[in-house]
C-alpha cells in the first residue's frame, strides 16, 4: 500500500546527488525527511513525484512499478506535491487555484465543455463544492474570490495544499511546506498535516525545520550528502550520534 | 458582477448588435461590423492558443487564407452549397491546424512562433504556385450566400450568429476546467504536470480548435472581400489578429473582443489614422505594452477588483480542522 523509492541513484553530470537511496511512505503516515542543505532532500522528492528519473533503482507505488511513469501518471494514481516555492496560477482566483486540482476528475472532454453538455456542468459543481470545503478546512474562506497574486505567503502555501488535496491523493509530498511561516502558522499546518495523515494520506514533508519534523512525524528520514544516514522514530534520530554530528551540529 | 446583471448586460449587447443594421446609417458600417464579426470568430478561437495557453501563434493569417481559398474554390469553381463549403473550410484548417502543431507545439515559445510565421510564408507561395486551383496572382473570384443572406444586411446577421456561437463555444472553455489547464499550461508547467493536466495534448487540442475557427473566418472573410489574391492576405494580417489579442491582455475574453473592435473600426471611422496604416498599430501596441503591459482586460479587472475591496480585506490562515478532515474523507469516498 505504500510508495516506495528503492535504492535509488540520481546523477547530475559527475554529482551524485543520489546514492542508493531507500525510503517507504505509508498511507496515514506522516514521513519525515531532513538532512541539511545540497543532501538530496528535493531531489528525492522529484524521484518519487516524476519529475526526475533515476539512473538506477526503482519507485513503486502500492506494488506496481511506477519508476518510468510520467508526473501525470502519477498524479492519477494518486501522488500529489507542493513546491518549495509556491507555483500557483497568480491571474485566477483562489478558488480557480484549488479547483484545477480536479483536472483529473473532470470528465468532460474539450468538446462536451465547448457545448456545455450536462457532464460539464456537473464536473463543474462537484469540483467546486469539492475546492470549497478544503479552502474553508485549511482556512482560506476569507479569500476565496481572490486573485491569487493577492496572497500573503501562508495563504499561498496552504492554498497549494488545498489544491494538492483537490486531487483526492493516496500521497501527498510538501516540499519545504513551513519555509516563511510564523510560529503560528507553523502550529496551523502542524494540524493540517496531521488531519491528512489522519485521514488515511501518506504525508512527505521534506523541512530543514527540524523542530517541526520530529513534532508531527511519525518516522524520520535523514539524508546527508546523498545518502541515507537515519532512519527511526523521531526519538531514535533525535538521538543518534551521526544525526547529531552532520546535521544537528551539536 | 453578479449573475442577473451580467445576463442583462448579455442581453443588451446582443440586442445591440442584432439591430445595427438598422441604426448604423449606411451599408458600409454594416459591412464593417461584418468584418469585424469575422475577425473575432478567427481572433476568439486564437485567443485560447495565446491568451490562455500562451503559445505565440503570429501565423494563423495562413489559416485564414487556406479557409477563404477553401470556400472560394468548393463553392464558386465547383458549385458547392455555401453552407458546406464554410464547413468544408473549418474541417480543413482545423487538419491542418493539427499537421502544423503536431510538430511544432513542442517548440519552446519563440521557436514556435517562427514555425507559424513560417507556414503563414508558405501558405502564401503555394496559393501563387497552384494557379490553376487558386487563380496564382490573379485570384479568385467568391460567390456569395445563398438567399435570404445575400444581402449586405443579410450577411452581417449570418456572421454575427456564427460569432456568436464561436463566442460562446470559447466562453464555455476558457471558464471552466479546460480553461484553468490552459492558463496553468501558459503561466506554470510544472504546476500543470503536478495536477494531470496533458501539457501537449491541452496545447494540441486548442490549436486545431483555433484552426476551425480560423477556417470558419476565412470562409466568411472571402465572401465579404467578394475576389480573393495572395496579397488579401498579407502578413500584416496576422500580427494584427495577434496584437489585437496583446492589446486586449491575456487570458480575457473582453479585453481582445475590444482589440477587435477598437483596432478594426478605428483606422476606417477616422480617416488620418487609415493613412497611419501599420504605424498606427505599432503606435498603439507600443502605449500598450509601455503603460498596461497585461492589456485592456487587465484594466477593467483591476477596477472590479477595487470596487470589491473597499470592503476591506483579511489575511491570514486559521485552518477549521475538523470542516478538512470532513473535506477530505469526503472527497475519498467518492473515489
Amino acid at each position: 500500500m505504500s510508495l516506495t523509492a528503492r535504492d535509488v541513484t540520481k546523477r547530475f553530470g559527475g554529482l551524485t546527488a543520489l546514492s542508493r537511496v531507500s525510503l517507504e511512505i505509508m498511507p496515514g503516515e506522516v514521513h519525515g525527511l531532513i538532512g541539511p542543505n545540497g543532501s538530496g532532500k528535493t531531489t528525492l522528492l522529484n524521484l518519487l513525484s516524476g519529475y526526475y528519473r533515476p539512473d538506477a533503482g526503482t519507485i513503486h507505488m502500492v506494488q506496481q512499478d511506477i519508476t518510468g511513469a510520467s508526473v501525470q501518471q502519477r498524479a492519477r494514481l494518486g501522488v500529489a506535491r507542493t513546491f518549495q516555492k509556491p507555483r500557483l496560477l497568480p491571474t485566477l482566483s483562489v478558488l480557480d487555484n484549488a479547483m484545477i486540482g480536479g483536472w483529473l476528475d473532470a470528465r468532460a472532454g474539450f468538446l462536451a465543455t465547448a457545448f456545455m453538455l450536462p457532464q460539464a456542468g456537473m464536473d463543474e459543481r462537484e469540483l467546486r463544492r469539492r475546492a470549497e470545503e478544503l479552502l474553508h478546512g485549511v482556512g482560506l474562506s476569507h479569500a476565496i474570490g481572490r486573485r491569487a497574486n493577492l496572497l500573503e505567503h501562508a495563504e499561498q502555501r496552504f492554498l497549494e495544499i488545498a489544491r494538492g488535496l483537490a486531487q483526492r491523493p493516496r500521497f501527498i509530498l510538501l516540499d519545504e511546506p513551513a519555509g516563511g511561516l510564523t510560529p503560528a502558522e507553523i502550529d496551523y499546518l502542524g494540524g493540517v498535516i496531521r488531519v491528512m495523515a489522519e485521514s488515511g494520506v501518506g504525508v512527505l514533508l521534506v523541512e530543514h525545520h527540524t523542530d517541526f519534523v520530529f513534532r508531527v512525524s511519525d518516522r524520520v528520514t535523514t539524508l546527508d550528502v546523498g545518502a541515507v544516514i537515519k532512519h527511526g522514530t523521531p526519538e531514535q534520530v533525535k538521538r543518534d550520534p551521526d544525526v547529531i554530528r552532520v546535521y544537528l551540529g551539536a | 458582477m453578479s449573475v442577473s446583471n451580467r445576463s442583462w448586460a448579455i442581453l443588451a449587447v446582443i440586442a445591440v448588435l442584432f439591430t445595427l443594421p438598422w441604426w448604423s446609417g449606411d451599408l458600409y458600417k454594416v459591412h464593417l461590423a461584418a468584418l469585424i464579426c469575422t475577425y473575432w470568430v478567427l481572433i476568439s478561437g486564437l485567443n485560447l492558443v495565446v491568451g490562455y495557453s500562451g503559445q505565440l501563434s503570429i501565423g494563423h493569417v495562413g489559416l485564414l487564407a487556406i479557409g477563404a481559398y477553401c470556400f472560394a474554390i468548393l463553392a464558386g469553381t465547383y458549385g458547392l452549397h455555401p453552407a458546406v463549403a464554410i464547413a468544408a473550410s473549418g474541417t480543413l484548417c482545423a487538419l491542418c491546424g493539427l499537421v502544423l502543431g503536431l510538430p511544432s507545439l513542442r517548440l519552446p515559445g519563440f521557436y514556435f512562433a517562427m514555425a507559424t510565421l513560417a507556414f503563414a510564408l508558405i501558405v502564401t507561395e503555394i496559393t501563387l504556385a497552384q494557379g490553376n486551383l487558386t487563380g496564382g496572382g490573379v485570384g479568385l473570384s467568391v460567390p456569395g450566400f445563398p438567399p435570404p443572406f445575400d444581402s449586405p444586411r443579410g450577411s452581417y446577421w449570418l456572421i454575427l450568429a456564427i460569432a456568436a456561437v464561436v463566442t460562446w463555444l470559447t466562453w464555455n472553455v476558457a471558464r471552466h476546467t479546460w480553461g484553468r489547464g490552459l492558463v496553468a499550461v501558459r503561466d506554470s508547467v510544472v504546476t500543470a504536470q503536478a495536477v494531470g493536466v496533458p501539457v501537449f495534448r491541452a496545447k494540441l487540442t486548442v490549436f486545431v480548435f483555433s484552426g476551425f475557427t480560423a477556417g470558419l473566418a476565412g470562409a466568411l472573410f472571402a465572401v465579404l472581400q467578394s475576389y480573393i489574391t495572395p496579397d488579401t492576405f498579407v502578413f500584416d494580417l496576422g500580427l494584427f489578429f495577434f496584437v489585437c489579442i496583446i492589446i486586449g491582455g491575456r487570458g480575457h475574453m473582453l479585453g481582445p473582443a475590444i482589440g477587435t473592435i477598437v483596432l478594426t473600426a478605428l483606422p476606417e471611422m477616422v480617416a488620418p489614422l487609415a493613412k497611419l496604416g501599420n504605424f498606427f498599430y505599432g503606435l498603439l501596441l507600443l502605449v500598450v505594452v509601455l503603460l498596461v503591459p497585461e492589456g485592456i482586460g487587465h484594466v477593467f479587472q483591476v477596477l472590479i477588483e477595487r470596487f470589491r475591496s473597499a470592503r476591506g480585506e483579511r489575511h491570514g490562515v486559521k485552518p477549521d480542522l475538523e470542516r478538512l478532515s470532513k473535506a477530505i474523507q469526503g472527497g475519498r469516498a467518492i473515489k
